[in-house]
């Protein structure tokens, strides 16, 4: 038994040992402590390489209203292209953030790279938004935005859907 | 059959291929964790079990676990102790998937999905999965504690001949 402890207490030591120094210095490493709070924004662990972007996101349902009425942005909806089928905000485009590489050469022809751009997925449990808006950054598009509420958010506003 | 479930606990080559089993299995299921420590965060988010002050910490530390255990298996250190772990963590996540199947949650974006290249196993096959491996793991914990009895024997024999002589 006591043999058993001794031996338990190693291996366990070797892993959380090594599991932090490697944490550490990878650069896919998280922070010790997520943001696993939806009322604080997009859920996220807070990674070195995290994609979650503060500084572009809309994050009341409002605000994406007032946008969407000026009609200045086109919004892009990040999810799978069955969701966009079961339903999507009314002249929303669909651009599943998994088939970015074979979709994104027709997109480019048919929008111009000025072109403001709201990315939307299912929420605050979802960052599929906001890796859109990064690799739409990183193709050229200079005005992204990220409608962090998604389609739920929309939708609990009563906003119309299609 | 408790003889037979014995005999299977006794045998070497049967103890051999289960830690081989076990402890490659766990080190296979550590890489993509360990890769990618955000993607394994967010699928323990949405188990929507734990709290968030440790949801980092356990995607930092579990996969070392597994892989600590899983190459203490395969090269044979401390194979009961490793076993032991393993176990244990088998049961914690039929535990955990257990609850969600009785509590019916799904998670509620396809976020998830997406990192395991769409194909998400039903919790039926995941439990089914788990039990086998627990299996696994029972015997190489009962092979070396049934050991530690068989030497106690020879042991408590040599002691009572030496003692007739």
């Amino acid at each position: 038994m006591k043999k058993l402890v001794k031996e338990i207490t190693i291996l366990l030591g070797i892993a959380v040992g090594l599991s932090l120094a490697v944490n550490f210095f990878s650069p896919v490493g998280i922070a010790l402590v997520g943001r696993w709070d939806t009322s604080e924004g997009v859920i996220t662990a807070n990674a070195k390489n995290d994609v979650v972007m503060d500084e572009l996101e809309i994050d009341d349902a409002k605000t994406a209203r007032q946008i969407y009425d000026s009609g200045a942005a086109l919004f892009v909806d990040a999810r799978s292209r069955e969701n966009y089928e079961d339903g999507h905000i009314p002249g929303a485009v669909s651009l599943p953030v998994g088939q970015f590489d074979e979709q994104i050469d027709s997109f480019l022809s048919k929008h111009a790279p000025e072109q403001p751009i709201v990315t939307y997925c299912s929420g605050r449990s979802c960052e599929d938004s906001h890796n859109l808006a990064q690799i739409l950054l990183e193709s050229g598009f200079v005005n992204v935005r990220v409608f962090i509420d998604g389609l739920p958010g929309w939708e609990a506003e009563g906003y119309p859907v299609e | 059959m408790n003889k037979f479930l014995q005999s299977i606990a006794a045998n070497s080559w049967v103890e051999l291929a289960a830690r081989w089993i076990l402890g490659l299995t766990f080190i296979y299921a550590s890489f993509h964790k360990i890769l990618s420590p955000a993607d394994f965060a967010k699928i323990i988010y949405g188990y929507d079990l734990f709290p968030a002050a440790l949801i980092n910490l356990m995607a930092i530390t579990i996969p070392f676990v597994e892989l600590t255990t899983g190459l203490a298996l395969v090269l044979g250190i401390y194979p009961r102790s490793a076993a032991l772990i393993i176990n244990a963590m088998l049961l914690g996540f039929i535990v955990a998937l257990s609850i969600n199947l009785v509590r019916g949650h799904e998670f509620d974006c396809g976020c998830f999905s997406a990192a395991q290249g769409g194909y998400t196993p039903s919790a039926w096959v995941l439990l089914g999965r788990d039990f086998l491996l627990l299996a696994v793991g029972l015997q190489i914990f009962f092979y070396y504690t049934s050991m530690k009895g068989r030497l106690a024997a020879i042991s408590q024999d040599t002691a009572a001949q030496s003692q007739q002589k």
